[in-house]
């Protein structure tokens, strides 16, 4: 999901610009040496797994999974998905080069509200809320970006406002989809390897029990 | 859909000889220059400068071929939506719909203009390996941070790729079929899930590795670029070009193709 060349005017790729370039420079200062290896490979897997085609009907979507990036790398999410776009852009020519900006700021900012929902989790106590969470984290990433896509074919003149009223009737059945997939990985990944998720909080009440062992005897030698 | 755009970036062509800094400078303007064009004989006229360029950089036709099929078939529904939708006067009903040929021009210019960006990407981007591609922006002021990451994130992706292929194997030989249901919804979720806990591990023995080889942040590379007289010469032919387009799109001798845009 993102829009071609040629379509938006130029004050709106502009804007787009900006916003990336201020952003991008914030949440890039936020990375430390270690993450820049780390953040680059798991970004190569959101964008091998963005090529998987999801049956819808007759139809088929691919995953954009730009909720699951914020779920999985929070405030890194933006710098990653800017990075997706831009090797998208080199490598297929989807969407191009001058709109570059806006399409992060669409996917990205999308990934940094889709973290932002993944955090109240901690405000609540359910069962299954990764999934739940993670599902609303999901539709969350797609919605805000369909709403910017929107925002910025309607900003960019009048006669485009059917157009977005499609392209956003378009975007429901793809947050639905969304909504599911990441539900489902948030729930795989708290069970499997929970600190793969972002924003987890150290486990002080729950550490494991062998880890205590560890330490106590390590305490006791110590003595 | 090629991934490795540089498949063929060893045919020698003038744009492979091209100086990969100032190839990527003066195009990256043109492409800019194309994207603002709003009137539809300077966009053909773009459009032919771009395929000229393109014909330049001795790529093959299928290679090029093969993904702008893609583009195509995406820019498609504009073709549709716009006449229909759009609020000018009404040229004759279709289907009970009104059809305006001003939505059409605008439809036709949006994908004239797309296709010839998405020609030139491939001039620029096509004609040198990926990684001196890298090199060359790093030198053109771009983010050293960034191009470290595109440099890794380009080479994972195939490994990546062939990770996914794997797995998608073994779940077909196990029996399942992609359906448009909840439970599909539930087994792509783990699917994606799994892919991200192998990267997780092996993106930690990829930063030990290269920390033991030395790394602190910086990457070295043997690329030196040199620049010389034709370099320059190629690329003021190609700015000359931009200019020209802007010059004439502005200068009203042609109707834009709608009003009250930009």
């Amino acid at each position: 999901m993102h829009i071609s060349d040629g379509i938006l005017s130029a004050p709106v790729l502009t804007a787009g610009f900006i916003g990336t370039v201020a952003v991008a420079a914030y949440t890039l200062r936020k990375l430390d040496l270690d993450d820049i290896p780390k953040v680059s490979v798991i970004t190569s897997v959101f964008f091998v797994a963005s090529l998987i085609h999801v049956p819808i009907g007759f139809s088929s979507v691919h995953l954009i999974l730009n909720g699951l990036v914020g779920v999985v790398l929070g405030m890194r999410a933006f710098p990653a998905i800017m990075l997706g776009i831009i090797l998208q852009t080199i490598l297929f020519g989807h969407g191009g080069v001058t709109v570059i900006g806006v399409n992060t700021m669409m996917l990205g900012g999308g990934g940094l509200l889709a973290y932002g929902v993944w955090q109240l989790r901690h405000h609540v106590n359910i069962n299954k809320k990764e999934m739940i969470f993670g599902g609303l984290a999901g539709a969350t990433g797609i919605f805000s970006s369909g709403i910017v896509l929107a925002l910025s074919l309607v900003t960019t003149g009048e006669e485009f406002i059917a157009t977005a009223g499609y392209t956003l009737a378009a975007h429901i059945p793809v947050m639905i989809v969304e909504a599911l997939v990441v539900g489902a990985c948030a729930a795989f990944l708290a069970k499997v390897k929970p600190d793969a998720l972002a924003g987890q909080l150290p486990l002080t009440q729950k550490s494991s029990p062998v880890k205590e062992k560890a330490t106590a005897a390590n305490e006791e030698a110590s003595k | 859909m090629p991934l490795d755009i540089d498949r063929f970036a060893h045919v020698a062509s003038p744009l492979q000889r091209w100086d990969p800094r100032v190839k990527l400078f003066t195009l990256g303007i043109f492409v800019f220059s194309v994207a603002l064009i709003k009137t539809l004989p300077i966009a053909l006229l773009a459009f032919c400068t771009a395929v000229f360029i393109l014909r330049q950089s001795g790529l093959p036709y299928d290679f090029v071929a093969s993904s702008i099929k893609w583009i195509i078939f995406f820019l498609l529904p504009f073709f549709i939506i716009m006449p229909l939708s759009y609020p000018g006067e009404t040229a004759f009903e279709l289907i009970g719909l009104p059809f305006a040929w001003e939505g059409l021009q605008i439809a036709t210019l949006i994908f004239i203009k797309a296709v010839a960006i998405i020609l030139t990407t491939f001039s620029m981007f096509g004609t040198a390996r990926f990684d001196v591609s890298m090199i060359a922006l790093q030198h053109l002021k771009c983010p050293k941070i960034l191009i470290q990451m595109l440099l890794f994130t380009y080479r994972y992706t195939f490994v990546f790729i062939e990770e996914m292929r794997r797995m998608q194997i073994a779940m077909r030989a196990r029996g399942f079929v992609m359906k448009s249901n909840i439970k599909t919804m539930h087994v792509m979720g783990n699917f994606v899930g799994t892919l991200l806990v192998r990267s997780f591990e092996r993106s930690e023995r990829v930063y030990k590795a290269m920390l033991s080889k030395g790394y602190q942040g910086e990457l070295h590379s043997m690329v030196r670029f040199q620049s010389e007289r034709q370099d320059y010469i190629k690329s003021a032919l190609v700015l000359t070009a931009a200019g020209l387009i802007l010059t004439l799109d502005f200068s009203g001798l042609f109707l834009p193709a709608k009003q009250a845009w930009f």
